[in-house]
């Protein structure tokens, strides 16, 4: 008699906490005007922190107010959260927080009111939307202004005020549309801070920007939509994989660099000086042994070895080539 | 909640961290719900500086004068010779008129719950919540209704309850005498509270500044009944005219003494005297008016209408 295997005894998990973030098929849509925001797109990304790349006009808000069931597309299919839109869209809503781009708050109220007022909106009961209202402020670091009117905030601080209001139902998935839009350096990196933190509270993040930088550092998946169509998506980790290019940065004498390329050669390495003391060597044909050559010459030659690393295409570069093929 | 550092030294520094909301979470209508408390609160300034709170408090002390007024002389007199006469210092019929003065309330209260949602581009806000844009609109209309209801009939309720205490012949012979009080009064201020609602969020939502919205909601009102009150005083020799049903002003006064006297009475004001079927004009275009206001609504917020 054989047991019956563990797993087997395990009930299946429920659909929304493992279904896929966004599942699009063939999904176009034009507005009455002729213009058309996206053609054809067939995308399915895992949750978790997705970066949705494209330049300006390239369809990124078209298919947020697509997921979030405020316009329905010309043709194909959306799902979110492993719900069809199509199907329930207020309910739909009731999951999601959205952050839009533009400037969105009422000036005249506190942060304290305008977020309990989102909770209470997105369906929490009005004591529960207080509590959670400060709550997210604190989280957003905006609980010294609670109870100062929004139209007083600086740059940085709506834009915080507007996270909190997206967090504020604590939403399965929440929509950021340029969340760094505006922010000076420290801005910035403050609120990237704060989304790449929203994967560890179980949250999903969809995160629109024309910054492959931000993406790059706080998501761990990519698609990247250029006038209405699809160029890539996928795992960042895959995407930006190495491209057989060691860099290396040498010094110790003034033509280190050059030196360094000269003494390669001899040994069939092919490498090339990008300036006085930096080198890129191409590894192909060589595989690790090349590391030892270069450890070696550098001992030889007297030169002093600052930093080797394996180069990796950035997402700029991806993006790029893959927006050109024909 | 993590300690980061041991309390043992001192006290300790919390990382509340975020915590997740397992608890109660309602859908469309629990958020429906909440735009019209919102509504509500930000008419009545409530939340909101001493300034906002000024309008809609000396508006609901103005309406209630007249109840208190009436009272007032009734208890004075009510054991002397004066109580003995049957006088009407202000019938319930009247008092709806006496509701007209929350025309101003209207004209500042509807645009200030309607024009800077879209001024301040926050409506994308809103619906990206379980809202659609009927939702809105119910809400928004709502909300202005049940304050214009609240503060025509609260009075009358006043009134009511008052003249039932001091009358000399006990209350429940008053309460038989004025039963048909009990639904007529609620149905009047009804409609001129839908009136003023519908007419007035219509208006609001065709513009995002205040100042517009309550100016054009105004003029929408007046410069129909001037005209109006010009065309009947140029036609009138002593003889109404269908036209005095154009004094918007007048309609839902026109309604209620359709709802109190089965005819309309007021050809003094509306130069309706002897016009055949003003009742029926008034009521259809009541009933155009109110059409026109919600399609106007239902088109401005149809970005969000799934």
């Amino acid at each position: 008699m054989t047991a019956a295997p563990p797993a087997a005894a395990i009930p299946p998990p429920p659909l929304g906490p493992t279904a896929s973030l966004l599942r699009t098929t063939a999904l176009t849509h034009a507005y009455p005007d002729g213009t058309v925001a996206l053609t054809d797109l067939a995308i399915e990304v895992p949750r978790g922190s997705v970066g949705l790349v494209g330049a300006n006009g390239a369809g990124k808000t078209t298919l947020f107010r697509l997921m979030l069931g405020q316009m329905f597309p010309t043709s194909g299919t959306i799902e979110v959260v492993g719900r069809p839109v199509a199907e329930d869209p207020v309910g739909i809503r009731g999951r999601l927080g959205y952050m839009p781009e533009h400037d969105c708050l009422p000036n005249d109220q506190t942060a304290a009111d305008l977020v309990a007022t989102f909770g209470e909106l997105a369906g929490l009961p009005a004591q529960a939307a207080r509590q959670r209202a400060s709550d997210v402020l604190d989280l957003v670091g905006l609980d010294e202004a609670r109870f100062r009117p929004v139209g007083g905030f600086s740059t940085g601080m709506r834009q915080r005020a507007k996270l909190a209001q997206a967090l504020v139902a604590d939403p399965e998935l929440v929509l950021l549309d340029e969340p760094t839009a505006g922010l000076d350096p420290v801005g910035r990196e403050e609120m990237l801070d704060l989304v790449g933190r929203l994967g560890d509270f179980g949250i999903s993040v969809l995160f629109a920007t024309h910054l492959l930088d931000d993406v790059q550092r706080v998501c761990d998946h990519v698609v990247m939509i250029d006038a209405g169509h699809l160029v890539v998506a996928g795992p960042i980790d895959a995407l930006v994989e190495r491209t057989g290019v060691l860099r290396v940065e040498v010094g110790g004498r003034a033509d280190a660099g050059e030196a360094l390329v000269a003494a390669l050669g001899e040994r069939s390495v092919a490498a090339v000086a990008i300036d006085a003391h930096l080198i890129d060597i191409d590894t192909a044909g060589h595989g690790d042994d090349v590391l030892d050559t270069v450890r070696d010459l550098v001992a030889d030659l007297g030169l002093r070895l600052y930093a080797l690393s394996s180069r990796h295409h950035s997402l700029d570069e991806l993006f790029v080539a893959e927006a050109q093929r024909p | 909640m993590s300690a980061l550092s041991p309390p043992s030294l001192g006290g300790a520094v919390y990382d509340r961290g975020y915590r997740p909301y397992d608890g109660p979470r309602g859908g469309r209508s629990a958020a429906g719900w909440a735009l019209w408390r919102l509504t509500l609160r930000r008419a009545l300034g409530l939340r909101r500086s001493w300034r906002q709170k000024v309008l809609p408090w000396t508006l609901l002390g103005l309406v209630t004068i007249p109840a208190a007024v009436d009272l007032g002389v009734r208890y004075a007199t009510r054991n002397t010779p004066l109580g003995q006469i049957d006088f009407e210092f202000l019938t319930f019929r009247d008092y709806v008129g006496v509701s007209t003065m929350l025309l101003l309330f209207v004209a500042v209260s509807a645009p200030d719950v309607i024009c800077p949602d879209r001024h301040d581009r926050v409506l994308p806000l809103i619906f990206s919540r379980p809202l659609t844009g009927d939702d809105y609109v119910l809400a928004k209309v709502g909300g202005i209704f049940a304050l214009v209801f609240g503060f025509s009939f609260l009075p009358q309720v006043l009134l009511y309850i008052g003249q039932m205490l001091v009358n000399e012949d006990g209350s429940l012979t008053f309460v038989g005498d004025h039963l048909d009080v009990l639904w007529k009064v609620p149905l009047s201020v009804g409609i001129l509270a839908l009136y003023y609602a519908v007419v007035s969020v219509a208006v609001a939502s065709l513009t995002d500044r205040r100042i517009v919205g309550g100016l054009a909601f105004l003029g929408a009102i007046f410069i129909p009944s001037i005209v109006s009150a010009a065309v009947v005083g140029a036609a009138n020799q002593g003889e109404g005219t269908i036209f005095g049903v154009l004094n918007l002003l007048n309609l839902p006064l026109m309604l209620r003494d359709v709802v109190f006297e089965g005819e309309i009475d007021i050809d003094r004001d509306a130069g309706l005297s002897g016009v055949a079927g003003a009742g029926w004009a008034a009521l259809l275009l009541y009933v155009a008016i109110i059409a026109v206001g919600l399609v106007v609504l239902r088109y401005r917020y149809r970005e969000a209408r799934s």
